[in-house]
């Protein structure tokens, strides 16, 4: 190939003729001879290194003549930057300008070059092979590409300021420019691989080392130590796994993107509590039976009634969709974890709310009847495994299992927004009972900003559905809500040490419990209420009837 | 000691040189110099390449397994997959990244897991079924396609070449 590298020096060459024109000279003619014969040299150098990883055996003639050569040249290299700085100071701009940049670059590659040699020597000198000098090749690489950029970016400036753009210029430019770009991505990426190999990867056990085959595909050496397994279950060398990760960050043998690829022990349930993953394993499990299972937990149930302060609810719920928007993604982390809002607060009936992300506890009891019928969801579900297995081998089954995990999680995720929604559209069902019911004053009391507040933090989805069927679903719920009061009311107090971690409520509700813990008026009140609702539309039923208001309004 | 590709070179000659696959030889072409092998390919009974005995060249990059060997037959090869020049252009001696043909999916390019012996068996069935989507050489593509018989003519001429008669 030093035929074809010639032939661009040459054309590169010319290309600088146009632009020094009146120097054309015999002499220039021998320069730019000489230049090109240097070159040849730097060429063969390079290669000649590059011999050296490839060849058994190495003498000490091959030593001396590739540390000869490159001394030499970068001699040679250096005294001719030199002349060309001096000539240039002297006389000005001239083609000497080329040549010294020409040669500037050289020296970068020799410089190269003979790092790359030291690199080289010192793998030989060592009996086993040297695991970082990949790493340190890499950093070569990157730093003097960086050189070559600037010098360049340099050259480009001072030829566009003192003649014309250097057209010559630019097919090396372009090449050095794409290998830095080249040699930074491959860094990042690599080190992106090799710290996830370190820290995520467990390190193979001897079982699973002995258990099979146990040859590393990549060296084709037997793994006795010093093994990594990925997270796709394939287990090499972490040697020989480093190096492929300075080229491709995939596995081996499946292909597997490890920078994408979802992991196991990951990142985002790192960051839950151990009792927040508890739940969401409770919860996993729940999901094909969830009407049979949620009887377990209907004493945790918190009671929560907003305020009837007439002109707020407006405000609620246009706060609603702004706010349940950023919340579904926070549903799984810690702050919302703690805020269950027990309260016991007499109104038109016995009501509840229930604290987003909550624990499982706080599932309400309500939400088997309403949840499953009603709501098709939203939003778009989370995408269906393939229904053929067969076709699969077993690591692409095991990928899928990890894929599948995180599948349960959003579908878990995908409930708890519903039940959100259905929370919120308790509370206005629950408003207009107070604007609707004679009651007392004793509501207004309760303080605004604690229902904009208790709002706020509500998880969701953007996409709200129709607000009237929420209503009539809720209503319905509503009736099952009474039944369980009491039983959440005797829990009120447990319930209210487990608030201490949540956040900004807490001395609200100490406030508002003594106040309105007379249960038994609360109860004939509600009954009051509803005869007079019933009496009022004349329905049949009491469930009828509330289904109705809700539909009227 | 000289890096881990010649060590995994070693011990794929080892592994061929025990067990040589059907219709299939391959070396160093000489003992100081591991990264040029020499291969002997035997075409696929019932194809048209059937009974010739092609010899091939094959470089392996310094980074070797890491990055993909090249392939070269040595003999006049006229393939919809083998350049003029003799150069194989399969999709498993590509590094994922450079696509010459942009059609090959990454799921079949080069991987550390693939070894001599893989790409000869795959050269073996690339010579039983071309592959005319990817025309490395198109004036074969072109003929395999559509002149399937003139095809047959010239390569069991490049067969009677490679045996020297």
């Amino acid at each position: 190939h030093l035929i074809e590298r010639s032939w661009y020096a040459v054309t590169e060459t010319c290309l600088a003729f146009t632009v020094f024109r009146e120097d054309f000279s015999p002499r220039f003619v021998a320069m730019f001879t000489f230049l090109l014969f240097l070159k040849c040299f730097h060429w063969l150098g390079e290669d000649r290194v590059d011999f050296m990883e490839r060849s058994p055996i190495i003498t000490w003639v091959f030593h001396l003549r590739v540390a000869a050569l490159l001394m030499f040249l970068g001699i040679i290299d250096a005294f001719f930057i030199n002349h060309a700085y001096y000539s240039t100071i002297t006389k000005g701009a001239t083609v000497q300008l080329v040549f010294g940049f020409e040669y500037a670059i050289l020296l970068i590659v020799v410089v190269n070059v003979f790092l790359k040699y030291v690199l080289h020597t010192i793998d030989l000198q060592s009996e086993n092979p040297w695991d970082n000098k990949a790493v340190y090749l890499l950093y070569t690489e990157l730093f003097l590409g960086f050189f070559k950029v600037i010098l360049y970016m340099a050259f480009m400036a001072v030829m566009i300021k003192v003649h014309t753009f250097p057209l010559f210029a630019i097919r090396p430019m372009y090449l050095t420019m794409r290998a830095f770009k080249k040699a930074l991505n491959d860094v990042i990426m690599s080190r992106r691989a090799i710290r996830n190999m370190n820290t995520l990867y467990p390190n193979a056990t001897p079982e699973e080392l002995s258990s099979g085959d146990n040859v590393c595909i990549i060296c084709r050496e037997e793994m006795v130590s010093a093994c990594k397994k990925l997270p796709c279950g394939h287990i090499f060398h972490t040697n020989c796994l480093r190096s492929w990760f300075q080229r491709q960050q995939s596995c081996p043998t499946c292909r597997m993107d490890i920078l994408r690829a979802p992991i196991p022990t990951g990142q985002q349930q790192g960051q839950q509590t151990p009792q927040q993953q508890q739940q969401q394993q409770q919860q996993a499990n729940m999901m094909p039976g969830q009407g049979p299972m949620m009887p377990q937990f209907p004493g945790g149930f918190p009671m929560f009634i907003p305020p009837m302060v007439p002109g707020q609810f407006p405000m609620q719920q246009q706060q609603q969709p702004s706010t349940t928007q950023p919340a579904s993604s926070t549903t799984a982390t810690p702050t919302t974890s703690t805020s269950t809002q027990p309260t016991a607060v007499p109104g038109g009936a016995a009501t509840t709310y229930t604290m987003p992300g909550s624990t499982m506890a706080g599932f309400p009891g309500i939400s088997p009847y309403m949840m499953p019928p009603m709501f098709s969801p939203p939003f778009t579900p989370p995408p269906m495994p393939p229904a053929n297995f067969a076709g699969m081998n077993d690591e692409e089954l095991r990928a899928m299992e990890g894929i599948e995990r995180s599948h349960v999680e959003a579908r878990v995720q995908c409930l708890r927004s519903i039940h959100t929604l259905l929370d919120a559209a308790m509370i206005q069902i629950q408003q207009y009972y107070s604007l609707m019911s004679t009651m007392g004053p004793q509501a207004n009391m309760y303080p605004a900003p604690a229902s904009a507040s208790a709002s706020a933090p509500a998880p969701g989805v953007g996409t709200t559905p129709a607000e009237p069927t929420k209503q009539s679903d809720s209503v319905k719920g509503e009736t099952q809500a009474a039944t369980s009061e009491k039983p959440s009311s005797l829990q009120s107090d447990e319930d209210l040490s487990d608030l201490e971690g949540a956040v900004g409520f807490t001395p609200v509700e100490e406030v508002i419990i003594p106040e309105y813990h007379d249960e038994p008026v609360d109860e004939i009140d509600h009954q009051e209420i509803r005869r007079r609702r019933i009496e009022r539309l004349e329905s049949e039923t009491n469930l009828a009837a509330l289904d109705k208001e809700s539909e009227t309004k | 000691m000289a890096g881990s590709a010649l060590k995994r070179l070693m011990a794929e000659y080892k592994q061929l040189t025990l067990n040589p696959p059907e219709g299939i030889v391959a070396g160093p072409s000489n003992e100081e110099n591991f990264f040029e092998w020499e291969a002997l390919i035997v075409g696929p009974e019932g194809t048209c390449f059937e009974g010739g005995v092609f010899p091939a060249k094959i470089t392996f990059p310094p980074d070797y397994p890491l990055s993909p060997p090249k392939m070269k037959f040595t003999s006049d090869m006229f393939h919809p997959n083998i350049y003029p020049d003799g150069q194989v252009c399969i999709s498993i001696l590509h590094a994922p990244g450079d696509d010459p043909m942009g059609y090959e999916s990454s799921a079949e390019r080069w991987s550390p897991v693939q070894s001599v012996e893989k790409i000869l068996l795959s050269v073996v069935s690339m010579l039983a079924e071309p592959n005319d989507e990817s025309g490395a050489n198109v004036d074969a593509s072109k003929m395999w396609r559509d002149d399937r018989q003139q095809f047959n003519k010239m390569a069991r001429r490049l067969v009677r070449k490679s045996l020297g008669l």
